[in-house]
């Protein structure tokens, strides 16, 4: 246990959502959590069994994952709201297919959960994400800095976390400044709880983003840029999820422009691998 | 940069207003000038209808001083032509008010020496939030301040005046020397109001007009419009508010709840049993429960009192709204004969300025979970009783009143022992102590069995 770094994922995504039904007003349905988590396993498993069936050769065929599935459902829970068990349903389904359907040279062209997210929210009519969920307390954003922080330092993800977070709050500054607000408006904007989960938990899924640290990097401004843009100038509340879903695909011509090794979950990671390429990491929502 | 312009101008309404006599700002303007029979000193009502990106904004106006000394300025994203602004029906926001308000449901207990138990219910809603208001006068064309008459006309009682301005020093200049009175900060806090392209809506009354209405206070004006953005500013009314402000905002949709997304949306407490005697009190029991819900959120959530299809209720506080009042109410997208699609959400915002930083975004979900804030009152049953099962009764019902004390104690912070001598009153009759000693014995039991 906690060999892997996807168990305190999971155990982190999983105090999350404790914390967020124990102390939030959510209106989070139990039985749709177990729908959710379900499906996903369930999927995974299907999935896996097919792919195993028709790959070529057998030794490149995926194993079962359930962290991934579970990594995935959980950040489903969190971020996802419905009124109905097949909303959901369809949400995990796709979010688990998204993984076996859409990849590159065994890289997933989108994050899991932000795929499932997207085509619960185009598909069905009946989705919805609540951005302002978590409120804008500082000891959340202690808690999630922390935490993240503690997950990303295993995973090597960080200059993907400061990439974003930090050229989104140069963006909004420079809005700030512009527009003559006072700065506690600014900080109000940057301390949402869901900004910060999104930055530091699914931004930085080393499965869906660029391997080179350049590329990273490009990637991490561009979708604080197009974030920046959707929620201001379009008025988009779910502005970041639309971002990420956006420009994910991206990460395979990046990739090409500044190649290096994939990250692989179970490698063994040599001393002599360049900096960029990660170490044993999570899953990320 | 002209897309990004053209669609920073289509940023929806803010709204502000200025006084000649007090150099108050409230949001929208709105002012309490009725505290006796209101349960807020302080509060501004506001509905919105909105279906995808178009919206029908109605401000309540419950304006008490003299008209002639009422004006009041709304920024909008768009100009306004003279059909996009009306004035609406008095009654609607107290329609809307009570329809929406929590509610006290009372139940009776039956005898129960009867096998038949029967419920009656009835109810009681208090009333809501008010306003109260400011002024204007005249409004010129003055291109060295770089504001600009962009039209002029009139609608019911008001005179409308659609300004644009370049920077918001000559917007404040031009306000002063048009007798507006103006509040220290006014200058920093409309600059990112006019750097977002707005125009700013001015009415006021027209007496002429108003003489010609016969009506005996001013009427809710209404704008319709179009934009992406759903927000509401706060910002501009709390520049130099000395407490909290109240704003109950209803907002009417064909989907389904509307939160909010820069803000958590909390849902105020409900369903619980509370003593009987907050009949009598139950205005101030809201308010104590609110203000101590309204604290252990530290100060920094919008509550949901209501949201409902208004297709119906359970229980009605008020008749659901009938086609013709939602059409009042700007409810635009319902055809005659069609079965009703509206959802209603009842937003309660309590702010301040060192918590509400921003103004108020909304979004519309499609979650239709129905939710009221309603608050029990359980009567025991008074009559004869004459059969063993009453003392059992009687025992649960002092029970039940100890919990309900214990209860409204936590949700208002009321002195618990003051509510148990006042709940005590209506229970008149303490629980002898042998009573309790030997409830659970052979020999109360014996004693039950020689009673029955």
């Amino acid at each position: 246990m906690f060999k892997d770094a996807r168990d305190f994922q999971i155990l982190a995504l999983f105090l999350f959502l404790t914390l967020g039904l124990g102390t939030r007003d959510w209106t989070l349905r139990p039985d749709l959590i177990l729908v959710t988590i379900a499906t996903c396993l369930l999927t995974q498993w299907l999935a896996t069994q097919i792919s195993a069936k028709f790959s070529a050769p057998p030794s490149d065929s995926p194993t079962f994952s359930p962290r991934s599935a579970l990594i995935t459902s959980l950040g489903l829970c969190l971020l996802l709201r419905a009124d109905h068990w097949w909303t959901v349903t369809i949400a995990a389904c796709l979010a688990i297919l998204s993984k076996f359907v859409f990849r590159f040279k065994e890289k997933h062209c989108f994050n899991p959960a932000n795929f499932g997210m997207i085509a619960a929210l185009l598909l069905t009519g009946d989705a919805w994400v609540s951005p302002g969920q978590w409120g804008a307390d500082w000891w959340y954003a202690l808690l999630f800095f922390g935490i993240g922080g503690l997950i990303l330092q295993r995973v090597g993800r960080w200059d993907t976390t400061a990439a974003f977070f930090g050229s989104y709050a140069l963006l909004e500054a420079g809005r700030n400044f512009w527009l003559g607000w006072t700065w506690d408006v600014y900080l109000h904007k940057l301390m949402s709880g869901s900004l910060l989960l999104f930055a530091l938990f699914m931004v930085t899924d080393p499965r869906s983003i660029p391997n080179a640290r350049t590329g990273r990097f490009v990637w991490a401004v561009m979708i604080a840029l197009l974030t920046f843009i959707l929620r201001n100038y379009f008025y988009v509340s779910t502005a970041i999820l639309w971002a990420l879903f956006v420009l994910s695909p991206l990460t395979i011509a990046l990739d090409i422009l500044w190649p290096a090794p994939r990250f692989r979950w179970t490698a063994t990671v040599t001393e002599s691998e360049p900096e960029s390429a990660p170490t044993p990491t999570p899953a990320f929502l | 940069m002209k897309p990004l312009q053209t669609l920073a101008s289509l940023v929806l309404a803010f709204w502000v207003t200025f006084s000649f006599i007090q150099p108050a700002w409230a949001f929208c303007g709105f002012y309490v000038a009725k505290a006796d029979t209101k349960l807020y000193n302080k509060a501004s009502q506001v509905a919105i209808a909105r279906d995808g990106k178009r919206t029908i904004l109605t401000m309540e106006n419950d304006y008490q001083g003299d008209v002639k000394d009422f004006a009041i300025v709304v920024p909008v994203p768009v100009l306004l032509k003279e059909e996009q602004v009306r004035v609406g029906d008095p009654k609607i926001m107290e329609r809307l008010d009570s329809f929406s308000a929590p509610r006290l449901v009372e139940y009776f207990d039956s005898n129960p020496c009867d096998v038949v138990m029967a419920d009656q219910l009835l109810l009681a809603a208090p009333s809501s939030a008010s306003t109260g208001e400011a002024m204007n006068q005249a409004a010129q064309r003055r291109d060295a301040l770089g504001v600009t008459v962009e039209a002029k006309f009139t609608v019911g009682e008001y005179d409308i005046l659609l300004l644009s301005a370049k920077e918001s020093g000559g917007l404040e200049t031009w306000l002063i020397q048009n007798g507006y009175k103006m509040p220290p900060g006014a200058r920093q806090l409309l600059q990112p109001y006019i750097r977002q392209q707005m125009k700013f809506f001015v009415a006021k009354v027209n007496l002429t007009e108003f003489d010609k209405s016969g009506f005996q206070s001013l009427r809710p004006l209404m704008i319709a419009y179009e934009s992406p953005k759903f927000m509401l500013p706060i910002r501009l009314g709390m520049m130099n508010a000395q407490t909290d402000q109240d704003l109950i905002v209803y907002l009417l949709s064909p989907k389904g709840q509307i939160e909010l997304t820069n803000y958590r949306t909390v849902k105020v407490p409900s369903d619980v049993e509370i003593p009987e005697f907050v009949k009598g009190e139950f205005g101030p029991f809201y308010q104590a429960m609110f203000q101590t819900a309204y604290t252990r959120e530290d100060r920094r959530v919008g509550f949901l009192e209501y949201a409902w299809d208004m297709a119906g209720c359970d229980p009605c506080s008020a008749d659901p709204l009938n086609y013709e009042e939602l059409r009042k109410a700007g409810v635009f997208w319902l055809s005659p004969n069609q079965p009703t699609n509206v959802f209603i959400t009842r937003l309660h915002v309590r702010y301040s300025r060192d918590k509400f930083p921003e103004d108020l975004m909304f979004q519309e979900t499609s979650n239709r979970q129905q939710f009221q804030g309603r608050y029990i009152l359980q009567h025991p049953y008074t009559g004869e009783m004459t059969c063993s099962a009453a003392r059992d009764y009687k025992r649960s019902v002092r029970q039940r009143v100890e919990r309900q004390v214990q209860t409204l104690a936590k949700l208002t912070g009321w002195n618990i022992q003051e509510i148990r001598k006042k709940a005590r009153v209506a229970d008149s009759e303490p629980e002898p102590w042998w009573e309790r000693a030997f409830s659970s014995t052979f020999l109360g039991r014996m004693v039950d069995w020689w009673r029955s």
